[in-house]
């Protein structure tokens, strides 16, 4: 019997602070910042999304899988030695984004002068104000939409 | 800016004894081939490993067929080479084995004959008859009684019985004075017998000197590993086991990923990076490390004490013997309450004339010198003597001046021998009926009550001290009259060890009877800080522990059967062999030239022995990278050649696998000489011979290989 | 090769860890010791309860095997209940996407993998997952695996530590550690990640419809919560296969800046927890002065190949600079977290990122990595040391015949168990099974073998392969791997710890290792034992890769 009795005073702990860690850390901590978060962040705790037209259409954060000749398109996720590493990246490099502008151009007669001065507009940088150019495509897209809203009937 | 000091060879002098050559003999080279034989290996494990290795490349050599795709049978000829220089390399580990024993057992056995096979006259009692009988030293056994006489050689360690005599010892100790030995008194086994006669008792039996203790411990069957030796085996054992995965590993990959890697050449890549070089030194290190002791007449009862020794942060030096010759000298009488300098010497003569000691000899000396022989000198004879008690702390003599007399005839022959003298008188004088009594000593056993102190006693016993000498009080009739000033003679050569051994971080603590003033003077002329002064021999034992309580690794020395328990609890006790049987037992090494200042030299082999052996260890590591760049892109080659780029050496892609092999295998025997005289170094700061060592043989044993598989490849180019 | 503003990016970033970390580590020392803190009033009244309930004596002194079998049993039993929960998560609440529970092998793999701090996962999050499982079973254990190795390395520390009698209590250290350093991090960390842009949600995913009309799934859950931890932890597990590739765990530039940051705070923070815990703080400058300079040679090995803009496998908002700078740090602090595809990282960022992994100490993963680098101090200061012509001692401790035995066993588990797993994937064709993998060039394939074992051996967890490694071989050999890794040098550490207790220290010692001089060796003395066990390998992969001309390892 006094086998068992310490047996369980040696598993005892092992067991209870198992549990315990297990209810403070997987439950109360995850809920906890969920909560806060909903209330103080609520736009980006569920994930940054991006209305158009009142509409939820994606999330800023996520490839908006753009494929009309009118937009301009993400990276090619579908062949491996083109694709991200997420297979969901939202930015493409600027010289990316300005290659695309006769398409764009062609495609909506919008100048081609007018969609790179766009494009430079929303150009961000690898080290915040330094580095490598890159634009979210999304978000050019949407500020296209805005800009010449008559070059894309049915989308504002 | 510090003094540089010179190398530890210098400060360490030339061996006492010369070193035997160690050169190849016809028995060395046999013996290095019988230890070729696995067996024997197995307290080897790098090389035991080598010489698999070479059983199966020999194999290859022989049966190539049988180790297709591991072999090619065309590469028959380069098997036969790897065979070959495989066998060489564990060849030229056995054979350092050899000499380094050689060498060793040589010193042991030159310093053994001073011992052994001299004729002695052993005392056979039967009933009340006495008889001497004829026999040789080594017959003799523990408790025989000797008798000796003039020109007599001690046969073996022994204690004086009955008589006084002169003995020289000057063969055992190179101190040349004879000196005075009497009954109580312990003699070592080959010093000579100067004058009388005395019989002795034979303290050991044949073999059990330490002598014979020594001869033991350089055979390297029996010789235990040292606790360093351990600690760097296990480390080398690692290597090996890392080494034998990786070996493994590429085996295996050469069969999964079809890399036709050949055996030889992954063998040849496994011996070089095991750690073969400090693998086949190591034990030749440790013997020599104990054979360099020997050459300088110290015997360590075992491997261990000569590394503890390399540790020691703390020496406690005695002053007397260590930085001082042993005996003191007068130079200065100095009077005292309106007396003159003649009262003070003849009154200091007239009391020192039965002192035997080399102070009271001394004083007489200088008397002589400044011509303060006193007109008393015939009164001595019928004098009361004052023996030195160590509850006074004085000595001296009482004259009668009552009855005339003459002077014994023949006695001032006898002074004029001893003592040089001229122009003592030969008449008989005659002498005012009255007593005088004259007592010396130390000038703070005349404080007490009885005497009568002169003004500016203490100030000059002070400003004597402060100068580093001793003063002795004169006093006549409870009057103290003035001072003799004794000096101290400083050893030569000890303040440059001194500075050696503080330089490397070790403080040297000097311990003295002396009172503090004299101690601190004395110390601080040797470049000392710490000393404890006003000693007694059982003092040392509580020192000893006190620094140990401090976490200090103390070496300390001894002589006396007081000195035992120090010499037990310290982590260095060195005896002196005129000691006695007690101390050295306690003791963990023994001087047999029984001069206390080996002490350091001691340490500085112990730390020469531990630099030796690391800087061999660190070298045969940074070997590797060498050998990986000579071997890697060849054994690679065949499957990627894109990996040649590899081969930065340049090196010829069919020799560089033999020559990565025979820089292995050479490097051994070039690095013998270092193994056995070890490692030279200037005593510095620890950490600036750490930079030094690792500049040397760390970064050097990276980049010397480079440059040695470099030239061996030239080389074989041309042949 | 970088321009100099990416150079003084990653200095910033590398002197804002140092820093921190040196603000931060009194704090943790006092949380270790047992001094008071601001958090007392709260916390002490709730840690009394916790130890009242779980049965535990907070008072208890524990040796070295007490405290590491403590340890053992705790993390093997919370291994125990994330394996019933991945295995039951089918019937188990907030699972809003449905999915079934793991088959046993990977949820083996997952659960040691993730009780032990390396976070390798052979299954994508976001498709196999549910939310009760990430936050239940996932950030569970990458608290307890963090919190567990702060508290071997301060065990450890009171081991080495002059005139300490025991290892403390692990119980205690464990809590403390949890309530005090990891929790209160992690709170502020999350919260932090929200306000930059990473979702934190159980709302389930959204389905949307995109602005040409496509249907959309946008995978949000707690991430932010997770994201803090993983990295903080250095456990490196991510919500998403893609780990902080993933927009939703890395969306931008300054996430990614952050995420880099707070993988090297606690690892940094802990170098200077050694000096300051040990009663000698200059003892912290070899390990900072080693970890830091190794982490230093690592930076420029990776920075020295070609670093595209953007490429293959790599993400535009952080191009080639911070996917390779992420790829050192992660496998430097043995983090295992990825912002981009280790395929697309050049031969020699892999190589680098292979030196972080086989070294473990630059700084290395929480804890731990101040273990090894005791490990390699010793080593190092027992074969050089001998050249000072004294036993060398470590903290005035002689090194003995039984401490080189122990370092050197623990030296030898690693290239035990990189390399006898790596040659029997080959051997049994255990490779064969992974989706294209037969069609690779055999440097690119033994490098991603080679990779997946040292990532496992080293409680890294980033690896090649991913969810395309969910077979029995790679789940059974990597979990067997990494539970070796993990446990045996900490047990053999922790020996040697517990045997310094009551050891005899010198004085003076005689060769210092608190100075620049020793810290120098220190490196040498560390890249030439891990370079001479591992070179052959190396070469055989990325080196071979390299000097193939290949600027990735799309094969």
């Amino acid at each position: 019997m006094s086998s068992k009795v310490s047996k369980w005073k040696t598993y005892r702990p092992v067991i209870a602070l198992s549990i315990l860690s297990m209810l403070v850390c997987g439950l109360a901590y995850p809920l906890l910042i969920t909560g806060v978060s909903q209330a103080a962040f609520p736009y980006q705790a569920n994930g940054s999304q991006v209305q158009l037209g009142g509409r939820v259409v994606g999330s800023y954060y996520i490839d908006n899988g753009f494929t009309l000749p009118i937009f301009f398109h993400g990276r090619n996720e579908t062949n491996p030695l083109t694709a991200s590493a997420s297979g969901v990246d939202p930015d493409i490099t600027l010289s990316d984004a300005l290659s695309q502008v006769p398409r764009i151009s062609n495609a909506t007669g919008i100048p081609a002068s007018s969609l790179d001065a766009l494009v430079k507009a929303h150009e961000r940088w690898t080290l915040w104000v330094t580095g490598d150019p890159y634009v979210n495509v999304l978000e050019l897209n949407l500020a296209l939409i805005a800009a010449y809203p008559s070059s894309y009937p049915g989308y504002a | 800016m510090a003094r540089r000091l010179p190398g530890v060879d210098r400060i360490l002098g030339r061996a006492r004894l010369a070193r035997r050559p160690s050169a190849l003999t016809s028995k060395t080279l046999a013996d290095s081939v019988l230890r070729l034989n696995p067996v024997s290996l197995l307290a080897n494990p790098v090389m035991l490993i080598v010489e698999l290795t070479f059983f199966v490349v020999a194999a290859m050599a022989a049966y190539p067929y049988a180790f297709v795709p591991f072999a090619s049978p065309g590469e028959r000829w380069f098997y036969v080479e790897v065979a070959a220089i495989l066998l060489v390399t564990v060849w030229f580990s056995t054979l350092s084995d050899s000499l380094a024993e050689q060498q060793a057992k040589n010193t042991a056995n030159s310093l053994k004959r001073l011992e052994t096979e001299v004729p002695a006259k052993k005392v056979v009692t039967e009933g009340w008859e006495r008889q001497i009988v004829h026999t040789e030293s080594t017959k003799l056994q523990k408790g025989d009684l000797v008798l000796l006489e003039k020109g007599d050689v001690v046969p073996m360690d022994a204690e004086v019985l009955e008589g006084i005599a002169m003995v020289d010892e000057s063969l055992v100790t190179g101190e040349s004075a004879a000196v005075r030995k009497a009954p109580g008194d312990s003699l070592i086994g080959g010093s000579k017998v100067a004058s009388d006669t005395m019989t002795v008792r034979v303290a050991v039996n044949p073999g059990e000197s330490y002598l014979d203790q020594m001869v033991r411990l350089v055979e390297s069957s029996k010789r235990p590993k040292t606790p360093n030796e351990v600690a760097i085996t296990m480390v080398l054992f690692g290597l090996s086991a890392v080494f034998t995965i990786i070996i493994a590993s590429i085996l295996g990959l050469s069969v999964t990923l079809g890399l036709s890697v050949d055996l030889s050449v992954l063998i040849a890549l496994y011996v070089c990076l095991l750690p073969t070089t400090i693998g086949a030194l190591l034990p030749a290190i440790g013997l020599s490390g104990i054979s360099r002791l020997y050459e300088r007449k110290v015997v360590a009862k075992s491997g261990r004490a000569i590394e503890t020794a390399g540790d020691t942060d703390a020496i406690l030096l005695d002053k007397t013997g260590t930085i001082t010759v042993g005996n003191r000298q007068a130079v200065e009488m100095i009077p005292l309450g309106g007396k003159t300098e003649k009262e003070v010497g003849e009154a200091a003569f007239l009391s020192s004339w039965f002192d035997d000691t080399p102070e009271g000899r001394s004083v007489i000396r200088l008397g002589h010198e400044k011509g303060y022989v006193p007109r008393e000198l015939n009164a001595l004879t019928m004098s009361e003597v004052y023996d030195f008690s160590a509850q006074t702390r004085t000595s001296g003599v009482k004259l009668h001046f009552g009855a005339s007399f003459v002077l014994p005839k023949g006695s001032v022959q006898r002074v004029r021998r001893k003592f040089y003298l001229e122009d003592a008188s030969e008449q008989g004088m005659h002498l005012s009926g009255e007593e005088t009594e004259i007592v010396k000593g130390a000038p703070d056993s005349f404080l007490r009550s009885g005497f009568k102190v002169p003004q500016g006693f203490q100030e000059l016993v002070d400003r004597v001290a402060s100068e580093g000498d001793t003063p002795m009080a004169v006093a006549r009739d409870h009057e103290v009259i003035g001072l003799v000033r004794l000096k101290d003679v400083l050893k030569t050569g000890t303040r440059e060890k001194i500075e050696a051994v503080r330089s490397m971080g070790i403080r040297p603590v000097m311990i003295t009877g002396d009172q503090p003033l004299t101690a601190k003077s004395i110390a601080s002329e040797v470049g000392i800080d710490e000393f404890v002064a006003q000693v007694k021999p059982e003092d040392k034992y509580s020192i000893v522990l006190k620094e140990q309580s401090q976490n200090h690794i103390v070496a300390m020395i001894g002589d006396g059967t007081n000195d035992a328990p120090a010499l037990a609890a310290a982590d260095v006790g060195l005896a002196m062999n005129s000691g006695t049987e007690a101390a050295k037992e306690a003791a963990n090494m023994v001087d047999l030239e029984s001069n206390p200042a080996k002490i350091i030299d001691v340490v500085l082999l112990g730390k020469q022995l531990l630099m030796t052996r690391g800087a061999v260890t660190a070298f045969s590591i940074s070997n590797d990278v060498a050998k990986y760049f000579a071997i890697l892109p060849v054994m690679f080659a065949t499957a990627f050649p894109a990996l040649e780029s590899f081969n930065v050496l340049g090196l010829n892609l069919q020799t560089a696998v033999l020559s990565a092999l025979i820089f292995n295998a050479v490097i051994i025997p070039m690095l013998i000489p270092l193994a056995m005289r070890g490692v030279t170094f200037k005593p510095s700061s620890t950490m600036s011979l750490f930079l030094r060592n690792v500049l040397i043989y760390g970064v050097g044993g990276v980049i010397v290989p480079f440059i040695g598989i470099k030239l061996i490849d030239l080389l074989l180019g041309v042949l | 090769m970088i321009d100099v503003i990416q150079a003084l990016a990653v200095i910033g970033i590398l002197a804002a860890a140092l820093v921190s970390g040196s603000l931060l580590a009194p704090y943790v020392v006092r949380v270790l010791t047992g001094a008071p803190t601001r958090l007392d009033r709260f916390l002490d009244p709730v840690e009394k309860r916790v130890y009242g309930l779980i049965g535990a004596d907070p008072t208890v002194a524990m040796g070295w095997k007490q405290y590491f079998f403590a340890a053992l049993l705790l993390n093997l039993a919370q291994m125990a209940i994330a394996f019933a929960i991945l295995v039951a998560q089918g019937v188990l609440p907030l699972n809003p996407q449905g999915f079934p529970g793991l088959r046993w092998d990977l949820a083996l793999n997952t659960v040691v993998s993730f009780a032990t701090n390396t976070n390798l996962q052979h299954y994508a999050g976001e498709a196999t997952l549910s939310y009760f499982s990430q936050m239940t079973a996932i950030q569970f254990l990458q608290f307890t695996s963090a919190a567990t190795g702060v508290c071997v390395m301060a065990a450890m520390v009171r081991g080495f530590k002059p005139g300490s009698a025991h290892m403390g209590n692990f119980y205690v250290d464990f809590v403390r550690v949890l309530t005090r350093i990891i929790l209160p991090l992690c709170i502020l960390a999350a919260l932090v990640l929200v306000a930059l842009g990473v979702p934190q949600t159980i709302g389930g995913y959204v389905a949307v419809k995109t602005v040409e009309g496509a249907t959309q799934t946008l995978l949000v859950g707690p991430v932010a919560s997770l994201v803090a931890i993983m990295q903080i932890g250095t456990n490196g597990g991510g919500y998403f296969g893609a780990n902080s590739a993933y927009p939703f765990q890395n969306p931008n530039p300054a996430t990614d800046v952050l995420q880099i940051y707070l993988m090297l705070l606690i690892p940094t923070t802990l170098v200077f927890v050694f000096g300051e815990m040990i009663g000698k703080k200059k003892e912290t400058r070899p390990i900072l002065i080693g970890s830091y300079s190794l982490l230093a040679i690592d930076l420029v090995i990776g920075f020295l190949g070609s670093i595209p803009t953007v490429g293959p496998g790599i993400e535009t908002r952080f191009g080639g600079f911070f996917s390779t700078f992420w790829t050192v740090i992660t496998t430097a602090v043995t983090t295992g977290s990825v912002n981009a595809s280790l395929s697309g990282i050049n031969p020699l960022g892999i190589l680098s990122a292979f030196m972080g992994m086989l070294i473990q100490a630059t700084p290395g993963g929480k804890g731990v990595g101040v273990m090894y680098m005791i490990m390699y101090i010793v080593i190092t200061v027992f074969v050089v040391g001998l050249m000072t012509g004294r036993t060398p001692e470590y903290l005035g401790v002689k090194i003995n015949a039984r401490d080189v035995k122990l370092v050197m066993v623990a030296f030898l588990v690693h290239p035990i168990a990189i390399l006898v797993p790596t040659i029997a994937a080959y051997a049994t064709k255990a490779v064969d099974a992974i989706p294209g993998f037969t069609s690779l060039p055999t440097s690119v394939g033994f490098t991603q073998v080679l990779y997946e074992f040292a990532s496992s051996a080293a409680n890294n967890g980033s690896d090649f392969f991913g969810a395309a490694a969910n077979t029995p071989f790679f789940n059974l050999s990597t979990a067997a791997v990494i539970f070796v890794g993990r446990y045996v040098p900490i047990a053999i550490l922790l020996a040697l710890a517990g045997s310094m207790i009551g050891r005899k220290r010198v004085a003076e010692q005689s060769l210092r290792t608190d100075g620049a001089a020793f810290s120098v060796v220190l490196i040498g003395s560390i890249l030439l034992l891990v370079v001479l066990a591992f070179l052959p390998f190396l070469m055989l992969g990325p080196l071979l890769t390299y000097f193939q001309g290949m600027v990735n390892f799309f094969g």
